[in-house]
């Protein structure tokens, strides 16, 4: 028995040692090992969440269309498509050399069948709400019928509303688990441990196949910062989706950092009418709330400098935003405490604000500019999920909300429909923002961009948010590997993910 | 015995009764309404609903727990809310990390916390001792998350002989499997070994003092043999600490989990707890009382093994 035991002892000791004198975290220039936020939301592209899952989406999946760096839409499974005069239907051209990973063939049917799985589901829906129909029109074509005119769609499915699963994977519905898809990789169910890394191999003969030149992809969610700081300088991992603090060491380390504005930061008003909190319907007091909060300040104590100070909801440097405009409400107290005293609040008023932990970063900041107005702010505490069903009832609220790369696309999430953070959409009951608004909407090319633009402007000018500056996300990537940053997508797909 | 193991059975079901419902209603009185984290800020009103009746959300939170409990008792504890996955499967997923994780630090703790203690016990106020008592202070005073940051820093990342983060199951590779639990167990074991050193000593100087000890010197035993004595009179408190230790290690290994990324129970907790999904919840708050009181029994039958006087007549 003794004997036994040493003999197991040294085994053990052994192999021990032998584990310790392996790499830590092999690497070569065809492996890609990305540290993510999050874990995958779910395998089927209608719960999956566009934020952080894209990494794993596009291992996986092949969209109908994709977009480029600057939102431009791409051909994928869709080769061609076109819309009607009208614009009420869209005509899509589908390849024909495509088939999942269970041996079903792709075609108009499936896509048929899969858009109406997305429609129907819960998270992808929103990018098909103005649809009437899907029809398979022969093999390789589809048509989509719509309702009304819809700018974002496209948009939309290029940023990950039309990833194809098999249609057998759909009817069995077990695609949450096990993914089905034609994408340039397969998960290696035997190498992934679920929540804590997603390897995938390559499919040799993937249509797309130069677009995705890695070999092999492992994914980790390592929801830690530190966490995937450390896999980064350990070398782990080779894509970080980084935390700013971490910049300095990241330029020390040689490595590629490349950023993008994602979200943008401030108060989002609900109520520009007045009808619950009458204050908020002047715009003079509106303008107030921007004028005193200083954005620069906030951006580098809570930020970590990681942004741009701007007073607007479209993208910097993106189609929309007007870069003029940034110097309109630049910090100035007096003028803040001027124009309150001038809408007849110079003693302040009193008002209930929704709170969450996530958003308590900057409750101080916001504690102390209220104070200085004389706005008497009561807090009600709630916890994230509650935040988003809550927040919405109160008359303001701090908040952060992602944006997009796509003006049209901007316009409607920020400001037209109805969503979360905006639940009855305002603009209507301005005549000049409403004209506005519809100018843009029913122009096309570059005079809807330019419509956009204007009601952009109009829309900073009456204080329609209260931006304090737009978060960058920003990723480390080992010098031989490029990320370019995509913004409206907190993670960016594979795609964007290239050898230096 | 019979009586002693129905009496203990008793009050652990009692104690998983308790708990699971303390746990049902505060969660729910936690989560207003889980279909939103579920289905995301774009689902519909209509959709929210459908998913709320799926859940049977729309009924009675009694008639709720009744439905859950009833079969809890046969072993089913549900599907889950995020994936419709079942619990049961998911918690055999996870438990395994955390159990390697929480086992490797207790058998640190119990190795290393039995050398420290007894050393130290049988040499009060050397310098071994004093050292003890000083590390034992430092450790006491650093943040279990920090040591682990430390501990990443010079083994992971400087010497690279661990991973920084991350879990590999002993299917792949049994040295991948060590080397991913060495950090974080260490981690847990660190905070564990100096309370388990400070209480053995006191009780090994204590017992040291004893007229039985004096008698085994006096008889010619060798020093080996008496410290094996004093060890077996000394180890009951100590032991008691160690029980408790690991059920507070395996409540204390999300924060490990979260630094190292471990894909264990701690983590689904805490993924589950975001999203208010109370099945998984549920789940986890069972098979913790469960081991907790399968620990407690098995201390008990230790501490009578050891201790022959405490056994159960």
């Amino acid at each position: 028995m003794q004997m036994t035991i040493t003999k197991v002892a040294a085994v053990a000791a052994v192999t021990f040692a032998l584990s310790l004198a392996g790499p830590a975290g092999a690497q070569s220039p065809t492996d890609l090992n990305i540290g993510n936020f999050l874990d995958v939301t779910s395998w089927d592209p209608s719960l999956a969440d566009i934020g952080f899952d894209g990494p794993y989406m596009s291992a996986v999946y092949d969209p109908l269309v994709a977009l480029d760096a600057d939102g431009k839409i791409l051909p994928a499974l869709a080769t061609t498509w076109t819309y009607s005069d009208d614009l009420l239907k869209l005509t899509m051209d589908l390849r024909t050399d495509v088939k999942f990973s269970d041996g079903e063939a792709f075609n108009a049917q499936a896509a048929v069948e899969n858009l109406e799985h997305l429609k129907a589901g819960a998270r992808s829906g929103e990018a098909y709400v103005n649809v009437a129909a899907f029809k398979a029109v022969d093999e390789d074509t589809i048509e989509i019928d719509l309702t009304k005119r819809d700018d974002s769609m496209l948009y939309l499915m290029g940023l990950g509303r039309s990833y194809m699963a098999s249609p057998a994977a759909i009817k069995a519905g077990t695609l949450t688990t096990t993914p089905a898809g034609s994408g340039p990789y397969v998960l290696d169910d035997g190498m992934s441990i679920p929540g804590s890394e997603y390897h995938f191999t390559k499919v040799a003969d993937h249509w797309d196949s130069a677009t995705y030149p890695f070999q092999n992809i492992a994914v980790y969610p390592i929801l830690d910062a530190t966490g995937r700081h450390n896999a980064m300088l350990s070398g782990q991992i080779n894509v970080n989706f980084a935390d700013p603090l971490n910049i300095e060491q990241a330029k020390q380390m040689g490595w590629t950092i490349n950023s993008a504005v994602s979200a943008w930061v401030g108060l989002q008003f609900v109520d520009h009418t007045g009808e619950h909190l009458k204050p908020l319907g002047d715009v003079r007091v509106r303008q107030a709330l921007n004028y005193a909060f200083d954005g620069a300040a906030i951006l580098n104590s809570i930020g970590a400098g990681d942004g741009v100070v701007t007073n607007q909801v479209f993208p910097a440097g993106r189609q929309g935003n007007d870069p003029s405009l940034n110097a309109l409400y630049a910090y100035n107290m007096d003028k803040a405490k001027a124009l309150l005293a001038e809408a007849g609040y110079a003693d302040g008023f009193d008002v209930t604000m929704p709170m969450s932990p996530i958003f308590a970063q900057w409750q101080p900041v916001a504690d102390q500019t209220f104070k200085e107005l004389g706005i008497r702010v009561t807090w009600d505490d709630m916890q994230m999920p509650d935040y988003q069903i809550n927040a919405p009832k109160y008359p303001m609220f701090i908040t952060l909300i992602a944006m997009d790369n796509d003006p049209a696309a901007t316009l409607a999430r920020q400001v037209e429909t109805v969503q979360w953070y905006n639940p009855t959409p305002q603009y209507a009951t301005v005549p000049e923002l409403k004209s506005l608004v519809e100018a843009a909407q029913s122009a096309v090319g570059d005079d809807q961009i330019a419509k956009i633009a204007a009601a952009n402007k109009a829309l900073t000018e009456m204080a329609w948010w209260s931006v304090w500056y737009q978060a960058n996300n920003t990723y480390f990537s080992t010098p031989d590997i490029a990320v370019t940053p995509v913004t409206g997508m907190m993670f960016p797909t594979l795609r964007f993910i290239q050898p230096n | 015995m019979i009586a002693f193991i129905a009496k203990r059975l008793a009050a652990g079901l009692i104690l998983l009764v308790a708990v699971s419902v303390g746990t049902f209603f505060l969660a729910h009185a936690a989560i207003s309404d889980p279909t939103v984290s579920l289905l995301g800020t774009t689902a519909t009103p209509a959709q929210r609903e459908a998913l709320a009746l799926k859940l049977g959300l729309d009924r009675p939170l009694v008639e709720q727990f009744w439905n859950w409990a009833r079969h809890a008792i046969v072993g089913d504890f549900g599907v889950s809310w995020r994936n419709f996955q079942p619990v049961g499967k998911l918690i055999a997923i996870k438990l395994p990390v955390t159990l390697s994780v929480v086992t490797f630090a207790t058998i640190i703790t119990a190795l290393v916390g039995t050398i420290f203690g007894m050393v130290a016990g049988l040499h009060p106020n050397s310098a071994f001792d004093r050292a003890i008592k000083a590390i034992s202070v430092v450790l006491f005073a650093l943040p279990g998350f920090w040591v682990s940051l430390v501990l990443v820093v010079w083994f992971a990342i400087q010497l690279k002989w661990f991973p920084a983060v991350g879990y590999v199951t002993p299917n792949q590779s049994l040295g991948g499997w060590l080397r991913s639990i060495t950090l974080p167990a260490v981690s847990l074991a660190l905070g564990a070994i100096v309370v388990v050193a400070e209480q053995l000593r006191n009780e090994v100087i204590a017992v040291n003092k004893q007229d039985f000890v004096r008698t085994l010197r006096s008889r010619g035993l060798s020093s080996w043999q008496v410290n094996v004595h004093i060890l077996r009179n000394a180890s009951p408190a100590a032991l008691t600490v160690l029980a408790v230790m690991f059920v507070s290690l395996l409540s204390g290994a999300i924060v490990v989990e979260a630094i190292f990324s471990l894909p264990g129970i701690g983590q689904l907790t805490n993924s589950s707890s975001q999203i208010g999904d109370i099945p998984v919840l549920l789940g986890i708050t069972v098979v913790s009382v469960v081991f907790v009181v399968i620990v407690n029994f098995l201390l008990d039958i230790a501490l009578g093994w050891i201790n022959p006087k405490v056994r159960v007549k």
